[in-house]
């Protein structure tokens, strides 16, 4: 296995302690603080090759297990085990031993963190993952033994609801008080730039807590006048920073600087326009539409796409919902049952034909054939309280007796969108991946598998 | 901008129309149309370059982005003479056209020269054959002070096989003195099977010793900063740049004398 299980505190997380976005709110860490305790000081391992997000150059990889049984396991690539990085270059063979072979046969850095927990104990943090990860591209779950969708299931997708187009839309619309107060004050309003590549181009996003992210390279923040930091990712040389504005700060009101500074600036000094996704979430208050609002643009709703497709004889994999880890006969781990997902929702045939050229990657053992999955795919700017919904669904299937033992609900951001969990900047290095995955099981626990790629942070 | 660009594409005088429309599909947003002046050949003149606006009416969008792709001009000098060097010195009127100029040398001397005092913005290195000298650090240093990048190419590694080892050998080497900064990737692809994408030719960067922060900016933000190398060449130090104003076209009729006026104005 290329991948060593670590078991203790988060080491991203130990690294970035100083995050410039400020000291952040105990958030799922104060589940362990019953097993915080003094350690004596170890011997950091300095670790070769690409090293995480913050740079540091030393990480600590003893794996030591702590009191009471472990509930979150990360995956840290450790070296070895190549494949996803190397891979192109129009058919160059590696070269001889001249070079380091270790940093060839790495994969760019990836975390696959992974948690469970049961979905009806009071403290699970289930939504609350959800709600934190604010754009999604595609929705897509996976039903074994399932030939034919629940109506209350059908119903459900079809309730996802609209999002909006607007074309060619200034950004200084956004920061107008008239919009603050018609749609970020009341429910929740998403926006995130449509075909700007987060590390080429500017984009912007507003997150429904009402911050408004803007992602511009040197040239723009230098001639835009505000201000912001610079990116995490982006090396010695600067070209990338991070603009961030609170459009509910009590500081934000029409007449104040900050307003009219960021309004100047957004306006006059460098307008900036895009292609926005929007989606608005509201609470039950009237009021007008997104629709409406933006009329004199051109703007138009879309509908998420949605395909059904039965997949026949597919051989699943065997789990156990109390063990992350499993065991060699018995069960399969989470780093297998992720492989094996991603295979099956890319229709990557499993069986290993010798005739195949593609793939010869087979079926997690132990596993089983299923006669009948059903899988569904939304693609399309879906909000999380529509996520939410449907997991509370998909949860409620297992109230009647059913065959499948698990199902799974995966869920892809944006690889352009400037941030992936909650406020954490999200970067493009070779593949801006940032996804979920849950498992949930007839019991209802369920496990939780969040991936991110190079440029980004560990996922809360 | 600061998008990927791929550094050269060989222009022949017969260019297809459907050409452009390769490298925005891969990702490209900025391309440069190569010119090659080979000295040992008879007394070349340097022509002026073609605009762009007249190459292809109209430019194609790049995939992924609503913008359209950028296309400048560049000229390549094979030196292999410390005479033919004379021509950057003066101040010929068809190489302030250009928007990039590139420089190839082909011994040790040159290479000094080139590195050291020469106006230019890129200096090949020679990729199809055994490099004749070895890299040494002072010239090299010297570039990567005065902002010169070193460019090398990767469509002979897709053509033959011993080239592919020579492309290899030699960037190694390169990288061994240079340490992976000031280091451009491009193609000099003159048709549209010997392009690779931004990403790809990313990961190959990692072939040649290259970190993966130090090839991915090999395509995107080297490239950057040579086109603003070549941008200041226009201008007074990097600091004053001068445009041509159009000057109004005034009547006959109403013709004033100057002195008259001034008289009026004030």
């Amino acid at each position: 296995m290329h991948t060593q299980p670590l078991r203790g505190r988060c080491p991203i997380r130990a690294e970035v302690a100083q995050s410039p976005q400020g000291p952040r709110a105990p958030s799922g860490h104060r589940r362990w603080t019953g097993h915080r305790r003094q350690r004596p000081p170890r011997p950091r391992r300095r670790h070769s090759g690409s090293g995480c997000a913050a740079g540091a150059g030393g990480r600590d990889l003893t794996a030591r297990p702590l009191p009471g049984p472990p509930r979150r396991v990360w995956q840290l690539p450790v070296g070895g085990g190549g494949g996803r990085g190397g891979g192109g270059g129009g058919g160059v063979r590696r070269a001889g031993s001249g070079m380091q072979p270790a940093q060839l046969g790495r994969a760019p850095r990836h975390l696959l963190v992974c948690e469970r927990g049961h979905a009806r104990h009071p403290r699970s943090r289930h939504a609350a993952h959800v709600r934190d990860h604010a754009y999604s591209c595609r929705v897509s779950f996976l039903i074994p033994e399932c030939g034919l969708l629940p109506e209350v299931l059908k119903s459900t997708i079809a309730d996802i609801g609209d999002y909006y187009l607007v074309r060619s839309l200034p950004i200084h619309e956004l920061v107008a008080h008239e919009f603050i107060d018609a749609f970020v004050k009341k429910g929740s309003c998403y926006a995130l730039t449509y075909k700007t590549k987060i590390d080429q181009d500017n984009t912007a996003a507003l997150l429904p807590n009402g911050k408004l992210i803007l992602s511009v390279d040197k040239d723009t923040y230098e001639e835009l006048g505000l201000q912001g930091r610079p990116s995490r990712y982006s090396g010695k040389k600067v070209m990338r920073y991070i603009i961030t504005i609170d459009l509910t700060d009590a500081g934000f009101h029409p007449e104040s600087k900050k307003h009219n500074r960021v309004l100047w600036a957004l306006k006059e000094k460098k307008p900036l326009e895009f292609d926005f996704l929007m989606a608005w979430y509201n609470t039950g208050a009237e009021g007008s539409t997104l629709m409406s609002y933006f009329s004199k643009h051109q703007i138009q709703a879309l509908r998420p796409k949605i395909t059904f497709s039965t997949l026949r004889d597919l051989p699943c994999p065997v789990l156990q919902s109390n063990d992350l880890q499993g065991k060699p006969e018995e069960s399969c781990s989470t780093e297998e049952l992720f492989e094996w997902l991603g295979a099956v929702l890319n229709q990557v045939s499993l069986d290993n034909k010798s005739s195949s050229f593609l793939s010869t990657y087979c079926c997690p053992e132990p596993n089983t054939v299923v006669e009948k999955a059903f899988l569904c795919t939304i693609t399309g700017f879906i909000i999380p309280e529509k996520i939410i919904q449907l997991l509370e669904q998909l949860c409620c299937y297992f109230g009647e007796p059913k065959l499948a033992y698990w199902l799974t609900l995966t869920v892809h951001g944006f690889a352009d969108s400037p941030v992936s969990w909650r406020e954490s900047e999200h970067g493009f290095h070779k593949g801006g991946e940032n996804l979920y995955n849950f498992v949930i099981f007839r019991n209802l626990d369920y496990w939780l598998q969040m991936a991110v790629g190079a440029h980004d942070d560990c996922p809360p | 901008m600061l998008g990927s660009t791929s550094m050269m594409l060989h222009h022949t005088s017969g260019i297809s129309r459907k050409q452009p429309s390769f490298p925005p599909l891969m990702g490209y947003s900025a391309v440069a149309l190569n010119h090659v002046i080979d000295f040992k050949e008879k007394k070349q003149e340097i022509i002026k370059p073609v605009p762009p606006s007249e190459l292809f009416p109209s430019l194609p969008i790049v995939q992924g982005t609503s913008k359209r792709i950028k296309v400048l001009t560049r000229l390549t000098l094979v030196v292999s003479d410390p005479s033919h060097c004379n021509l950057l010195r003066s101040t010929s009127a068809n190489i302030r056209l250009y928007d990039i100029i590139a420089v190839f040398p082909k011994t040790e001397k040159l290479f000094h020269i080139a590195c050291t005092t020469l106006d230019v913005d890129l200096v090949c290195i020679n990729v199809t054959e055994k490099l004749p000298f070895y890299f040494r650090r002072p010239p090299v240093n010297m570039a990567i002070d005065r902002g010169i990048y070193f460019e090398l190419l990767y469509t002979p590694a897709i053509k033959d096989s011993t080239m592919r080892r020579y492309t290899i050998s030699n960037a190694i080497s390169l990288m061994q003195i240079c340490k992976g900064k000031n280091i451009v990737i491009s193609s000099a692809a003159e048709r549209p099977l010997e392009l690779r994408g931004p990403y790809d030719v990313a990961n190959l960067g990692l072939l040649f010793g290259l970190s993966e922060g130090e090839a991915k900016a090999a395509v995107s933000t080297n490239c950057r900063a040579t086109m603003l190398h070549g941008e200041t060449r226009k201008s007074a130090c990097g600091v004053v740049y001068t445009v041509k104003k159009p000057r109004k076209v005034e009547e006959e009729e109403t013709a004033v004398p100057a002195c008259k006026k001034a008289k009026t104005q004030a």
